[in-house]
C-alpha cells in the first residue's frame, strides 16, 4: 500500500535462552533446587517418600492453583473457592453418608462447585462495575454459612462408608493419584494458556479489557469460563481433601484461596492481569510445598513457617520493582 | 535588560541512546505568543521539561531577564514564574476548582487554610477568564477545556510571567479553542509572555507572531508568522515537501454498503439515519459531544441502541455486541487508540492478529507462524516505523499507532465498512498525510469509509459527503463541491439548546 519507504519489520525473533534462565520462571527453578538442597541438609527424613506421603493436602490446593491463575490473569480474583471446596466437601460426604454410590458422590462435589462458580462468574459479568474481589468476599461467607448450616451444631461430617474415596486416595507407587492429576493439570493448563485460543483471550483481557471488548472478543463469555472452571475444581478439591480426612468440617478449605493466590503471585502471575506464566506458578507451588513440609518436619512451629512465607511472598512481588529501579538507577547514571 | 524574557543556547539533552535535543536555541519576547512546532518526537516536549526544570540538560545556557539561570527542579521553575498548562490536565478530579487552583500555594494563615478568602480568589481569576463554572466545582466534572481554564487560572495564581501551552487545543472543539484564543491574547496583553506548542496551524496562524521550529531534536529556525508562506512551514517541520496533503482519489462510489435509519439512543442521540457507499469516504463531524462516537460505537455493538435499523448490504442486520460487528465485517477504529484500539504491552503483530487470531487458529491453537506472517505483511504495508512486530505498541508514536490500528483493521478480510473515530488526533503532520493516503487507497480497493472528524481541513480534504451533527442530530448533509468550513460551523452550533432539551427528555 502506502510503502514508499520499502521499510521491512522483522517476523522472527532469535531464542532468547538467556533471557528464560534469568527470567523469574529461571529464578524459581533455581530456588526450587535451593530449597531441596536446604531441606535435605536440615532435616534428616526429607526424601522422596515421606515428601509425597505428607504432599496430598498441598496437591488438593494446587488443583485450585491453575484455574486461580487464569483468573489473575484476566484481572479478576476468587477468594470464595476455599468456602466452595468445603461446601462441596460437606455435600459429598452428606450424600455418600445417605448411601448415593460414589460416582453420584463424584457429580454432587462437582456440581456443587460448578454452581457456586456460575454463580461468582455470573454476578461478575451482569455488575462489571464491581470488583471481584468484593463479590467473591460476599459468596465466600454465604457458601461456607451454608456449609456450616449443613454441617450442624457439631460443626463436622464423618464418612459412615469410605470405600469409594479411597479410589482417589490410592497411589502408583509412592504417588497418589493427585499427584498425577495435577502433573495433567499443569500442563494442559499451560498448554491452553500459551498455544489455544482461549489463552490469547486470557491475556488480551487481562491486558486491556476495553481494546479486547472493541476487537470483538467475546469478554464475558471467556470470565464466566474461568468461574466455572475454578468451581469444578473446587468440587474436585473438596473431594479429594475428603478422601484424606475421612470427613468435612468447618475449617475444611480454610484459607485455600489465599494459598491458591500466594502460589499464583509468587509463580510470577501478576494479580494486575495479563502478566505471567503457568509454569511458573507451577514451580513456585512445588517450592512452598517442599520448604512447608521440611521445616514442618524439623518441627518449626507453623506460625513461623507462615511468617516465612508470607516473607518470602514479599520479597517475590518486590523483586521485579526493585530490579527495575536499579536499571533505572544505572541509566540516569550514564 | 535584555531584549528577550527566556534565552536559551546550546541546549543539549542526551537520553540513554538517544539525543533527545540537539544544540538548540530559543528567545522569548516579553508579551509575545511564540509557537514551537515539529513533529512528534523532534523534540518539543523535551525543550518544555528543560525549561521547566522537570529535566536536566547536559550542555546549554538558559537566560532568564537576560541573568543566567540554572533550574534544579521544577520548584525552582515555577519561582521564577514559568508556568505550564499540559493538553491533559494533571489535575485532581476529586478535589474543588479551588483546590486545584491554590494547590501547594494554600492562602494560610496560622497554617490554617483559608478557604473562604481562598475560594473569593480563585472565582476573581476565573472571571477574569469568563469562565463559565463556579471556583468550588468538583474538577471532574468539567470539560477538558474548562480543567484547561483552571490550570491557566492556577498559572496566573502563581504570578507566572511566562506560560507554557503544550498542544491545548488537541481535545477542544473549533469554538471552546476560540475562548481559548481569546484568554491567550488577553494573557498576552496583560504583558505575560507564552510559549505555544500545536500541531494545528490555524491556532498558530491566529495567535502567534514567531514561531520556532524543531526536527529531529534540532533547531531548524525561527520565522515571523506572517512572513513564511503553510508550504515553506510545511517543509521546515517535515524536512521534506508534501505536495499534496489530502490525497482524495476520484473514486465513482459503488453500491450501497451501510445505510442506518432513525437510530436513536436515549441521551445521547436520536433519529440517526445516512447511508455510505462502497469506495465512499464520508466525514462525520460536528462538535465534541455532538454524539458522533456514540452513533458508530452504537452501530458497531458497543453500546445499545434503543431503536432504529442497520442495514448491510441492503440487509437488516441486528448486532448485539463487536463480535457480531467484526462477523459482519463492520471495523471500528476507536478514537482513544490507547485505551480501546490496541494492547500497549503488546507486541505490535499480537495486536494486529486481535481481532482474528481465532479466524486463523487451527482447530483451536494459534497459529503464530501465520500470525506473524500476516502482521509483517500489513504492517509494512501500511509502512509502519518499526523495527520487529515484536516491538512493544506502546514504543511507538501516536501516527504509528494509528498505522497499527489500520493495520489491525485490514488483518479483518471480510471488512466491508471502516469507521474511523479521530484518525488523526494527536498525529504530525507527516504522519498525518501518510495516513490520508492509505484512506485514499482503501476507498480505491471499495472499503466504505466514515470518518469521524473535528479538523475541518481533513473533513474538507477527504470526504465524498458530509454529515454534520449537533446536539445527538444529524443537522445537514453536504457533498464535497458545496461545502465551506462555514455551512458545517453554522449546522454544527444549530439551535443548540431546544435540540439538547429534546434529546435529553
Amino acid at each position: 500500500m502506502a510503502g514508499k519507504s520499502g521499510r521491512t519489520i522483522a517476523n522472527t525473533i532469535d531464542k532468547p535462552w538467556k533471557k528464560v534462565i534469568l527470567s523469574w520462571e529461571g529464578v524459581l527453578v533455581l530456588l526450587f533446587i535451593a530449597i531441596n538442597i536446604l531441606c535435605i541438609a536440615i532435616s534428616p527424613v526429607y526424601n522422596a517418600t515421606n515428601l509425597l506421603r505428607e504432599s496430598p493436602k498441598y496437591l488438593a490446593e494446587m488443583l485450585l492453583l491453575f484455574p486461580m491463575a487464569y483468573l489473575l490473569l484476566l484481572g479478576e480474583i476468587d477468594i470464595s473457592v476455599g468456602s466452595i471446596v468445603c461446601l462441596a466437601a460437606t455435600m459429598a460426604c452428606m450424600a455418600s453418608n445417605a448411601g448415593v454410590p460414589f460416582f453420584g458422590v463424584v457429580c454432587i462435589a462437582i456440581i456443587t462447585g460448578l454452581a457456586c462458580g456460575a454463580f461468582n462468574g455470573f454476578i461478575t459479568i451482569k455488575f462489571r462495575e464491581l470488583p471481584t474481589m468484593i463479590i467473591t468476599l460476599g459468596t465466600q461467607i454465604v457458601f461456607r454459612g451454608i456449609a456450616e448450616i449443613a454441617l450442624g451444631s457439631g460443626g463436622s461430617i464423618s464418612l459412615t462408608d469410605s470405600s469409594g474415596f479411597k479410589l482417589l486416595n490410592g497411589k502408583i507407587g509412592i504417588f497418589p493419584y493427585s499427584f498425577f492429576l495435577i502433573i495433567i493439570c499443569a500442563i494442559v493448563f499451560t498448554v491452553i494458556a500459551d498455544r489455544r485460543n482461549y489463552g490469547r483471550k486470557l491475556y488480551a483481557i487481562g491486558s486491556n479489557a476495553k481494546t479486547a471488548f472493541y476487537s470483538g472478543i467475546k469478554v464475558k463469555q471467556t470470565i464466566l469460563i474461568a468461574f466455572i472452571v475454578i468451581g469444578v475444581f473446587a468440587g474436585l478439591s473438596g473431594l479429594f481433601l475428603t478422601s484424606t480426612a475421612y470427613g468435612a468440617n468447618t475449617t475444611t478449605g480454610k484459607n485455600f484461596e489465599m494459598d491458591a493466590i500466594a502460589m499464583a503471585v509468587f509463580g510470577g502471575v501478576s494479580n494486575m492481569g495479563g502478566k505471567g506464566k503457568l509454569y511458573g506458578a507451577f514451580v513456585s507451588a512445588f517450592t512452598i510445598m517442599c520448604l512447608r513440609i521440611g521445616l514442618g518436619q524439623i518441627n518449626v512451629n507453623s506460625q513461623v513457617i507462615l511468617i516465612i512465607l508470607g516473607l518470602l511472598l514479599i520479597c517475590a512481588v518486590l523483586l521485579p520493582n526493585i530490579a527495575g529501579m536499579i536499571s533505572a538507577k544505572k541509566r540516569t547514571a550514564k | 535588560m535584555s531584549e528577550y524574557i527566556l534565552e536559551l543556547k546550546g541546549i543539549t539533552k542526551i537520553f540513554p541512546g538517544v539525543k533527545a535535543l540537539n544544540n538548540v536555541q530559543f528567545q522569548l519576547k516579553k508579551g509575545e505568543v511564540h509557537a514551537l512546532m515539529g513533529e512528534n518526537g523532534a523534540g518539543k516536549s523535551t525543550f518544555i521539561k528543560v525549561i521547566t526544570g522537570v529535566h536536566k540538560a547536559e550542555e546549554g545556557e538558559m537566560f532568564l531577564n537576560g541573568q543566567k539561570v540554572d533550574f534544579r527542579g521544577p520548584r525552582d521553575a515555577q519561582l521564577a514564574g514559568i508556568a505550564a498548562v499540559y493538553q491533559h490536565p494533571t489535575s485532581y478530579p476529586d478535589l474543588s476548582v479551588t483546590e486545584n487552583i491554590f494547590m501547594n500555594h494554600e492562602i494560610k494563615k496560622h497554617g490554617i487554610i483559608q478557604w473562604k478568602e481562598m475560594n473569593k480568589k480563585a472565582q476573581e481569576f476565573l472571571d477574569e477568564l469568563d469562565a463559565d463554572f463556579k471556583s468550588t466545582a468538583e474538577m471532574g466534572t468539567l470539560s477538558v477545556a474548562q480543567q484547561q481554564m483552571v490550570e491557566i487560572a492556577k498559572a496566573i495564581s502563581t504570578g507566572a510571567q511566562i506560560v507554557i501551552l503544550d498542544e491545548p487545543t488537541a481535545a477542544l472543539t473549533a469554538n471552546e479553542a476560540e475562548k481559548l484564543y481569546e484568554i491567550v491574547e488577553k494573557l498576552r496583553d496583560k504583558g505575560v509572555s507564552i510559549i505555544f506548542i500545536s500541531h494545528r496551524f490555524e491556532d498558530m496562524y491566529r495567535l502567534a507572531t514567531r514561531v520556532t521550529v524543531f526536527r529531529d531534536s534540532q533547531y531548524i529556525g525561527t520565522y515571523d508568522v506572517d512572513k513564511i508562506t503553510n508550504a515553506d512551514l510545511i517543509k521546515a517541520m517535515v524536512g521534506r515537501e508534501i505536495s499534496d496533503m489530502y490525497p482524495k482519489p476520484e473514486v465513482t462510489p459503488g453500491k450501497e454498503l451501510l445505510r442506518v435509519e432513525n437510530l436513536s439512543r436515549v441521551g445521547y442521540f436520536k433519529d440517526v439515519s445516512f447511508k455510505v457507499r462502497a469506495g465512499e469516504i464520508v466525514g462525520l463531524t460536528g462538535l465534541v459531544g455532538a454524539g458522533r462516537t456514540e452513533v458508530v460505537e452504537a452501530i458497531c455493538g458497543i453500546t445499545k441502541l434503543n431503536s432504529g435499523k442497520v442495514f448491510l448490504e441492503g440487509k437488516e442486520v441486528h448486532i448485539k455486541n463487536p463480535t457480531d460487528s467484526k462477523n459482519l465485517g463492520i471495523v471500528l477504529l476507536p478514537e482513544d487508540r490507547q485505551k480501546t484500539g490496541l494492547i500497549l504491552s503488546w507486541g505490535l503483530g499480537r495486536n494486529v492478529t486481535l481481532p482474528v487470531f481465532d479466524r486463523i487458529s487451527k482447530s483451536g491453537f494459534c497459529d503464530e507462524k501465520t500470525e506473524r506472517d500476516l502482521a509483517k505483511k500489513l504492517l509494512e504495508d501500511v509502512d509502519t516505523k518499526a523495527v520487529s512486530i515484536f516491538d512493544p505498541a506502546s514504543s511507538l508514536s501516536g501516527g504509528n499507532q494509528q498505522k497499527v490500528v489500520v493495520a489491525k483493521a485490514l488483518a479483518q478480510d471480510n471488512m466491508k465498512v471502516i469507521i474511523m473515530d479521530e484518525p488523526t488526533k494527536g498525529v504530525d503532520v507527516g504522519a498525518k498525510a501518510e495516513i490520508y493516503s492509505i484512506m485514499g487507497e482503501l476507498a480505491q480497493k471499495g472499503y466504505a469509509i466514515i470518518m469521524i472528524s473535528s479538523e475541518m481541513p481533513e473533513i474538507l480534504g477527504m470526504s465524498d459527503r458530509i454529515y454534520v451533527m449537533c446536539n445527538g442530530h444529524i443537522t445537514g448533509e453536504l457533498s464535497r463541491g458545496e461545502v465551506t468550513q462555514e455551512t458545517i460551523l453554522e449546522l454544527a452550533m444549530e439551535k443548540s439548546k431546544e435540540s439538547k432539551e429534546e434529546v435529553v427528555s
